[in-house]
């Protein structure tokens, strides 16, 4: 069988091979052409006793059936006898099993101290002693692979078994160490955790059971995994009776309180559910992964504030879903009726607020925007439409100040779109104040009116939050320049409330007494409509459209049929001070009140309306809080991750950023991923309008707007991305977005300048005498800085005394004293090899003339830096040439087929020999008749059967020059 | 089978790069009249128009006829990628030789922009987008442009399956510019060894630059007429169509071979329908005009039009036999490769060429002893135009 899993020359180690298991393990391997070292102690399964019979019965069997072994008698205690064993019978040791084991089972309670220390001593020290004596010849050959033997037993404990589990786990966290360790020498350490039937279990499991938990299911798992085509490392594995699976750690996602506020038993207790919800779980696989939530929550940055009420950092910021609201003339006039207008009908001037007919044109109301805006949000608020983090009830809010500004009159009739975020929150000690900002936006997108409502939050304060500006305005220590007295009808309150606010506080006598008030009150936006008509008559000459914006505190409720007397004071041209009492009770009711007026009527005309511009905020989306939105999606449907199951990479350009969707853990990275299944390259504005549904990603692709590599058809999974909730998008608006700087220098600039700053300070150098190499990527690039030398020069080196790599933008950030060194290192963001240490003697790089740094920008950039060799990967390459050179031999009409010569030439690592006819050679053979070009990786699936070469060559990853017809026969190697 | 369709007149303008050409209707009104002129008869006696292009807003047919006459003829746009020019033809064609009309012409242009093809509108289904999936089935996408890719991979495929060198598509490079040289409509009329055009830079495997044609600006058209117009303008002998045919994507596109999806079918089944119509085969005819938008597809042409089995392209390139002392003269004008290739005026182009060599008036480039000729013309999408024209 060509395709038969071999072991031929490999030396393998058992430990505890006399009997089940390890004996499974010693007979597999050996027939499949390991030299075997048959390690027993020969005693029973709790420690009594030794021989070495059980030993050499296995080596009999494996002599019998034509394998090679050798016996060892020693205990796992003597680790470096038993290797010692090996490396004299065989020369060498490729493969570590340790599986000797014994038990000691007693309750907890009655577990005697020689019970816990004989099963440490065997489990733990002595699979430690046995692979500590193997692990430098591993290292020195760079191979290697070693098991460990753990238990259900410990992952799950077992009663009874508390010294046994204790052991078992150990091992566990001992061999994820030697995996990482191991790694770059490619020694690979596995756990297994197998059930079998055998001497250690067979007191524990009925019979038919152990009948069906033949040793001989779990060695395949052993050998696989101690194959030198395996890459799998740092596993832990459940294995027996015909089963097979892996473990992996999941973690709920958990909940994390802002650094700087207390966390109290009660908060966290209110969380409880989140922090053990697995809905939304991830499966961190390493340390840094494991870091993710408290770096990010270090990186977040302090709390601005935080209690049972209010969360500052959850609301500030968050944009409401967007209202829409049409009203008529209809509207317009009964609002205006509301306020107190057309009292005299006869009255020009106050016909033309409530009378959509009339000659002399109709003026709308300015404040009326107000009056529509503060309605919305309410509305909103009675939807349970509340922004993240404000956890308060309407019966603790009260409306304390309005703002509220027109750029253009109002029309008589408008269909607006009002958008909202929370734009303040302020911490008054007992209370809080909350304002929110909403826009006014017209049909053609042009911003009409801005408000601002700020409600005053009865006992939600003392969050540690800022305290806000005061607002205060006092009027002048002078008579007012002129005072209106108007009472408001009887009826005021119910013509008002039929402009929208039907509170029946305003309206049902009993519904107020029990708030307390005699009878119904008039609502406050109703007096503040009052007042700024007041304003307009007595300064704007009666013209509405002069408006331009009003503020005002709501200090205490009117009781409709009062006479309210408002006091104006002129401070300025077009700002008018103001303060409006009520006669009756001499209470004033809106204070630090203040209008302006325009004076000139703006218009929709450009020119007019360079306010306007100004302000309007960016309502689209940025990717970063798209991907956020992605995100949180995908937090709340699993299923759609799991159905997908592909990550992918994106890189979006103008501006430049990537981010990983990985819909194998469902999360969302920004940043690169090693090794994404599906590539997608485009533009910001491309992404953006692909997830809002406005561009097709198949049309993208056929246009060139967007690139894919990788698995291509994965890109046609992506439909789901239209279906993100809109809303979810929509309030991703107000996350901040990571657009990085497009006007930064860039890193061959930035060394160029370091090179200039190093000339000047030769000092800095020597002080410092080390050489780093930089490997950036995104691009990617590699400078050498030899402050040995004094110099900087683009390209690797042969001997750097410390290799860091990070990405390109990270690195400008470090050297823009944007990001520090120890944090992206602690992130993952930034590898550092060789002198770990000597990467804290950076620190340099943030002095450099900022001067420096920004004229190289201006100064042609250094000659285009080499790309950075890949990532140096264990080259796949030499194994498979040494597969078709045993092909060759076993098969001596194969060279024929290549007679006329084929030179491979590997990339990534390179590597380049020829066969011709049955000769293999390093390098180009001279007049061959084809030459292959082909990466590590490519050629390895090749000869590993996993990919044609047809396949390879058409897709473009099998490069042939000359005669192609030689690259038909390459499957003959396989 | 209806009347006889006879080429009374041919004309164009000279190609030029995308930037340094007239407007569209400019050089359409001047390739309009060329041809007209040629004929010898004026535009009052021209009952329809069919013009062809594939960029441009609607209409722009009429824009171009307008500058040559406003005698409020039927003007028909037409639109069929790179095959445009020859479906404006054959509609052109077949209001002859249905009896609809006694003289139209067609009219071909393009004003392209600078760059490699890409979709115009993204915002709708791709007309490609299935030739573009057995693309990313077969072989994967990169950046590459998606033409290259797609002809590339095609190319890929006649290598692997017949073991087609790299060599004998970059001949067919150094074969088109050495018959531009001895063509003054030629936008890129200089020779180039077979080493520059293999040293040029690969756009797609085994493409290089030079093998692909670039994006280019120009005009053409032709004057159509029946034998009874001819005889009342005393057109004696003129070149006539004896055979036409378009094909569209067979099933066969779709499936798992890049050489059919790029066309071959197409062209093979029309060519088939063509030879049949004119009674006259492969072997009958001595110059071609083939559509070589990459080298690669010229190499498969040559199979597809049978002029010989597939895969022995190779032998024929190596033969010599697709140049002047050979069996046939391909793209004695340089083809796309070297003429340029504005997508709506190619197919008149060719036409124009023909008529030429059939007339005797290819001048330095002329086939000895032309009396038919053959043209293939394709657009993906997909279309297939193949017509076989004679000279008595």
């Amino acid at each position: 069988m060509a395709d038969e899993l071999r072991f031929d020359g490999k030396v393998a180690l058992i430990t505890g091979a006399g009997n089940g298991l390890g004996r499974a393990h010693a007979l597999l391997l050996a027939s499949r052409g390991a030299k075997v070292v048959v390690n027993d102690l020969g005693g029973t399964h709790t420690g009594a006793g030794r021989g070495s019979a059980a030993a050499d019965k296995v080596v009999d069997e494996i002599r019998a059936a034509g394998g090679e072994a050798v016996a060892n008698y020693d205990s796992v205690e003597d680790g470096d006898k038993i290797v010692k064993t090996a490396l004299d019978a065989f020369g060498r040791i490729d493969i570590v099993i340790n599986n000797a084991g014994i038990l000691r089972d007693v309750s907890y309670a009655k577990m005697s101290a020689e019970d816990w220390d004989l099963v440490y001593r065997v489990h733990v020290l002595g699979a430690h002693r046995v692979t500590a004596a193997a692990w430098p010849h591993l290292r020195d050959q760079k191979y290697g692979r070693v098991i460990f033997t753990a238990s259900a037993a410990g992952i799950y404990g077992n009663f009874g078994q508390a010294n046994y589990a204790m052991a078992k786990l150990g091992l566990v966290g001992l061999a994820n160490t030697l995996a990482i360790e191991g790694r770059k020498n490619n020694v690979l350490v596995n756990t297994i955790a197998p059930i079998a039937g055998s001497r250690m279990t067979e007191t524990v499991l009925p019979a038919e059971l152990l009948a069906a938990l033949k040793p001989e299911l779990v060695s395949p798992l052993v050998a696989l995994l101690c194959h030198e085509g395996s890459q799998e490392t740092g596993g832990l594995f459940e294995v027996g009776g015909g089963f097979f699976s892996k473990l992996r750690w999941e973690r709920s996602e958990g909940t994390t309180f802002r650094l700087g506020r207390k966390v109290s038993l009660e908060d966290l207790s209110a969380r409880w559910a989140q922090v053990t919800d697995f809905g939304k779980s991830t499966h961190p696989d390493n340390i840094t992964a494991s870091m993710g939530p408290i770096m990010g929550n270090v990186e977040a940055g302090p709390t601005r504030g935080a209690n049972q009420f209010i969360d500052v950092d959850a609301a500030l910021g968050f944009a409401l879903p967007e209202m829409i609201h049409r009203y008529t003339e209809r509207d317009v006039s009964l609002y205006a009726l509301g306020v107190g207008a057309g009292r005299d009908p006869l009255d020009a001037n106050e016909l033309a607020l409530v009378y959509e007919m009339n000659g002399a044109g109709f003026r709308p109301l300015p404040t009326m925007i107000a009056a529509i805006t503060v309605q919305q949000v309410i509305k909103l608020a009675m939807e349970g439409k509340q922004a993240p983090g404000l956890n308060y009830g309407l019966d603790r809010v009260l409306h304390g100040e309005q703002y509220t500004e027109l750029l253009r009159p109002l029309p008589p009739a408008a269909k607006l779109t009002h958008k909202g975020t929370i734009k303040a929150i302020y911490d008054k000690g007992k209370g809080a104040v909350v304002v929110t900002e909403v826009r006014s936006y017209e049909e053609d997108g042009e911003l009409l009116a801005i408000n601002e409502l700020s409600t005053f939050v009865r006992g939600a304060g003392g969050f540690g939050g800022e305290r806000g500006p005061s607002n205060e305005i006092t009027p002048p220590d002078r008579a007012p320049d002129a005072v209106i007295e108007e009472k408001t009808s009887e009826d005021q309150a119910l013509l008002y409330r039929l402009s929208g606010d039907v509170n029946p506080l305003h309206a049902d006598p009993g519904f107020a007494q029990n708030f307390g008030f005699a009878r119904p009150i008039l609502h406050g936006l109703c007096t503040f409509g009052f007042a700024a008509r007041h304003v307009i008559k007595a300064f704007a000459d009666n013209n509405p459209d002069r408006f331009k914006s009003i503020r005002a505190r709501f200090v205490e409720p009117v009781v409709p049929g009062e006479t309210l007397v408002t006091e104006m004071w002129r401070v300025e041209a077009g700002q008018i001070v103001f303060r409006s009492r009520v006669k009756e009770r001499d209470k004033v009711v809106l204070a630090s009140a203040a209008v302006s007026l325009y004076d000139v009527v703006p218009t929709k005309a450009p020119k007019a309306r360079p306010a306007a511009a100004a302000t309007a905020p960016s309502s689209a989306p940025s990717s970063a809080s798209v991907f956020s939105a992605i995100g949180q999606y995908l937090a709340k449907n699993p299923e759609v991750g799991a159905k997908v199951g592909v990550v992918y990479l994106f890189k979006l350009s103008d501006p430049a950023s990537a981010f990983t969707l990985d819909l194998k853990r469902n999360v969302v990275e920004p940043g690169e991923t090693a090794k994404p299944g599906c590539t997608l390259e485009l533009s910001d504005s491309d992404f953006l309008a692909m997830v809002g549904g406005r561009a097709n990603p198949m049309k993208l692709f056929t246009s060139g707007k967007l690139k894919i590599s990788g698995d291509v058809m994965a890109s046609q999974k992506l439909d789901f991305l239209q279906k993100i909730d809109k809303a979810a998008l929509a309030s991703a608006t107000a996350a901040p977005a990571a657009a990085p700087s497009q006007t930064g220098p860039d890193s061959a600039s930035v060394f160029s300048a370091i090179g200039q700053y190093l000339a000047k300070n030769p000092e800095v150098g020597a002080k410092v005498g080390v050489v780093y190499l930089f490997k950036l990527s995104d691009p990617s690039s590699a400078f050498t800085l030899d402050l040995k030398r004094n110099v900087v020069e683009p390209g690797e080196t042969a001997k750097p005394g410390c290799t860091l790599e990070l990405s390109d933008a990270d690195f400008l950030a470090m050297v823009g004293g944007k990001a520090n060194p120890m944090k992206l290192f602690t992130s993952g963001k930034l590898k550092i090899s060789g002198d770990v240490m000597a990467s804290q003697k950076l620190d340099f790089l943030q002095k450099i003339d900022k001067a420096a740094l920004a004229s190289a920008t201006a100064a042609p950039a250094a000659p285009t830096a080499p790309k950075a060799s890949p990532t140096a990967h264990e080259a796949k390459a030499p194994a498979r040439v040494a597969q078709i050179k045993a092909r060759l031999l076993g098969d001596p009409q194969l060279g024929e087929a290549f007679a006329a010569g084929v030179v491979f030439q590997i990339t990534d690592p390179a590597m380049t020999f020829s066969l011709v006819g049955r000769e293999l050679s390093e390098g180009k053979a001279p007049g061959a008749a084809a030459v292959l070009t082909l990466r590590d990786e490519s050629f390895d699936a090749l000869l590993g059967g996993r990919q044609s070469a047809k396949e390879l060559y058409q897709h473009g990853l099998l490069r042939v020059d000359g005669d192609v017809r030689l690259a038909h026969k390459l499957a003959s190697l396989v | 089978m209806g009347r006889k369709v006879n080429v009374i007149g041919v004309g164009m303008v000279k190609f030029a790069k995308p930037g340094a050409s007239e407007e569209y209707n400019v050089m359409a009104s001047k390739a309009a009249q060329a041809a007209l002129a040629d004929a010898g008869v004026p535009f009052e006696a021209v009952e329809q128009a069919y013009a062809g292009y594939v960029f441009g807003d609607s209409t722009c047919g009429q824009r171009a006829i307008y500058e040559v006459g406003l005698t409020g003829i039927p003007v028909f746009n037409v639109n069929n990628n790179c095959s445009t020019g020859s479906t404006a033809l054959m509609l052109a064609k077949q209001a002859i030789e249905g009896g609809i009309a006694e003289c139209v012409i067609a009219v071909g242009f393009e004003q392209m922009e600078k760059g490699a093809l890409a979709a115009k509108w993204d915002d709708r289904t791709n007309p490609l987008d299935q030739h573009v999936g057995v693309m990313s089935a077969q072989q994967g996408v990169n950046s590459a442009p998606f033409a290259a890719q797609m002809f590339g991979g095609a190319g890929r495929e006649h290598r692997w399956r017949w073991g087609t060198k790299k060599e004998t598509f970059a001949k067919v490079s150094v074969k088109a510019r050495q018959h531009a040289n001895r063509n003054p409509f030629a936008l890129f009329p200089d020779v180039l060894s077979l080493d520059e055009v293999l040293a040029s830079p690969e756009v797609f495997d085994p493409l290089t630059r030079y093998q692909c044609c670039p994006p280019t600006c120009g005009a053409a058209a032709a004057v159509l007429c029946s034998d009874d117009f001819a005889r009342k303008h005393n057109i004696a002998n003129p070149v006539y169509i004896a055979g036409q045919a378009m094909t569209t994507d067979f099933r066969s596109s779709f499936a798992d071979s890049m050489i059919s999806m790029v066309g071959f079918d197409m062209a093979r089944a029309a060519a088939e329908k063509v030879y049949q119509q004119a009674g006259l085969g492969p072997r009958d005819v001595q110059v071609i005009e083939l559509h070589d938008c990459f080298t690669a597809n010229e190499v498969l042409t040559y199979e597809a039009l049978g002029l010989c089995a597939e895969g022995e392209a190779e032998k024929l390139i190596e033969a010599g036999d697709n140049t002047y002392g050979g069996r046939w003269v391909t793209n004695p004008s340089g083809g796309l490769l070297s003429k340029g290739h504005p997508l709506g005026a190619t197919g008149l182009a060719q036409c124009t060429e023909l008529v030429w060599q059939l007339r005797g008036q290819a001048e330095r480039r002329q086939v000895e002893g032309a009396r038919a000729a053959l043209q293939h013309n394709l657009g993906l999408g997909g279309a297939c135009v193949v017509t076989l024209y004679r000279r008595d």
